[in-house]
């Protein structure tokens, strides 16, 4: 799940692809990805994961880092 | 908010909530409080919030019952809106059909007696369409009458927001005795005093200044109406950050956590963070329950690029007034978010710009710029 979803977020939302992306970089909070792509991150994990995650649950506070993202979509 | 009936009943609850042991007492405290305050400002808008509050209860646990029958869901969110529309929108569109009906002489024209605006309408339907949508989305369950008659009422968030969330909201309330600090007494009565100053002395006396100004624009040179526009800037600021930290610092007295408001707004780089910092639980509100349902319709880039964040402000912009000028200041912002997305994927597709982007300059750059990009909205809401 952490590896699909790093290399969705550096595919999608990074300027470069190089940048150093673990699973505690801040995503949300640094503005690394705005409102825009936190509905296509919504849809990816719906498609390859099979979880709709609530917009209230995706905010800077609970989905900023990958490590994050997994914890909420492990609720649903 | 900021009157004798407020700072009374503030501090008379305050003194009998701490003396009260059990907290389904004190809670039942603070529904009087507020309905007491509700009807010392507008006393039909108590039946309003008493009336929505029942019937939003009752249609949340019927979702709550049957999650997999969406219409409940939709008739809810509908009838909830519906109280809005009716008073809030329905002089306005009215308006708008009657002006249409000027030009096409086949449409009647319609007489409408000015409905009363209900005390707070705009913050409770939105708190109630939260309500419903997140036991929908299994994010809160209905729980005790008792704690969302509170939740809607609470008078310290009433009239000015924030838009807090039952989620957030029915943990603290729902607890068998909320624990005394007086941490949470200093640090209440200290975002009171910071609420007091930012409204009464720094946006007052702005608004002192700029007034005249307004007032008569016309009799004023370019230079003076950019000053008058960049001094309503920071009174419209420092008032609503003022009323946010009042109603934060009260609720604290009881030992209630509200959600943040503002957190340096007129800093953000860019006008998506802007709104991550400036009135956020109405942006939240935006981003949860217009603007991801909305980006879903459709995966065209056209559709999420443009039309999504221009209709989401633009409802936004509505949410403030019924009138046209609040909806181009929507718009306004709309366009912005869609600009700066636009301005995302050029970057992404050019590294040398990406790079350059990543400097300090470019940041401060980006504050500048995204400071005055609101300064001139502003122009349409006042």
């Amino acid at each position: 799940m952490e590896e699909k979803l790093i290399e969705f977020i550096r595919d999608e939302f990074l300027d470069e692809p190089d940048t150093e992306l673990t699973e505690s970089t801040k995503l949300i909070s640094s503005g690394m990805i705005d409102s825009f792509s936190l509905v296509s991150l919504q849809t990816f994990i719906e498609k390859e994961f099979g979880k709709r995650i609530p917009a209230p649950r995706i905010t800077a506070e609970s989905f900023d880092t990958v490590k994050q993202m997994i914890e909420v979509i492990k609720q649903f | 908010m900021i009157s004798l009936e407020f700072f009374g009943i503030l501090i008379v609850t305050l003194i009998l909530y701490w003396i009260i042991p059990r907290q389904s007492l004190r809670n039942i405290l603070l529904i009087l409080a507020s309905f007491a305050f509700i009807y010392r400002l507008d006393k039909w808008s108590v039946a309003v919030v008493a009336g929505l509050s029942v019937l939003s209860y009752l249609l949340g646990i019927l979702i709550h019952k049957y999650p997999k029958k969406n219409w409940i869901h939709a008739c809810g969110v509908v009838f909830v809106l519906g109280f809005l529309i009716l008073f809030k929108y329905l002089g306005f569109l009215v308006g708008v059909f009657n002006s249409l009906a000027d030009f096409i002489s086949a449409l009647p024209q319609f007489e409408m007696r000015k409905l009363l605006l209900p005390l707070g309408i705009s913050y409770i339907v939105f708190k109630h369409i939260s309500y419903l949508t997140d036991i929908k989305w299994g994010l809160t369950k209905p729980g005790r009458f008792i704690d969302f008659l509170l939740y809607s009422s609470f008078f310290t968030i009433f009239v000015a927001g924030p838009i807090e969330r039952f989620e957030r909201f029915k943990p603290q309330v729902e607890q068998s005795r909320q624990p005394f600090s007086w941490s949470n007494i200093d640090y209440g009565f200290m975002r009171i005093v910071f609420g007091l100053f930012k409204k009464l002395v720094l946006a007052d006396w702005i608004g002192y200044f700029i007034a005249p100004i307004w007032a008569n624009l016309h009799h004023y040179g370019q230079w003076t109406r950019l000053l008058a526009l960049l001094g309503y800037s920071f009174q419209i600021y420092f008032d609503f950050a003022g009323y946010s930290d009042i109603a934060i610092g009260s609720s604290r007295l009881f030992g209630l956590k509200i959600m943040e408001n503002f957190k340096n707004p007129y800093l953000a780089p860019n006008i998506s963070q802007f709104w991550r910092r400036w009135h956020i639980s109405l942006s939240d509100w935006i981003k949860d329950y217009l603007f991801f349902p909305l980006s879903k319709l459709s995966n065209k880039g056209l559709w999420q690029m443009f039309f999504v964040p221009v209709i989401a402000m633009a409802l936004c912009g509505l949410w403030h007034g019924a009138a046209w000028h609040f909806m181009i200041w929507g718009i306004w912002h709309g366009l912005g978010l869609s600009a700066l997305q636009i301005w995302n994927q050029y970057k992404r597709k050019h590294k040398q710009l990406s790079k350059a982007s990543k400097a300090t300059w470019f940041n401060y750059a980006g504050i500048f710029m995204t400071f005055c990009f609101v300064t001139l909205g502003w122009w349409w809401f006042r």
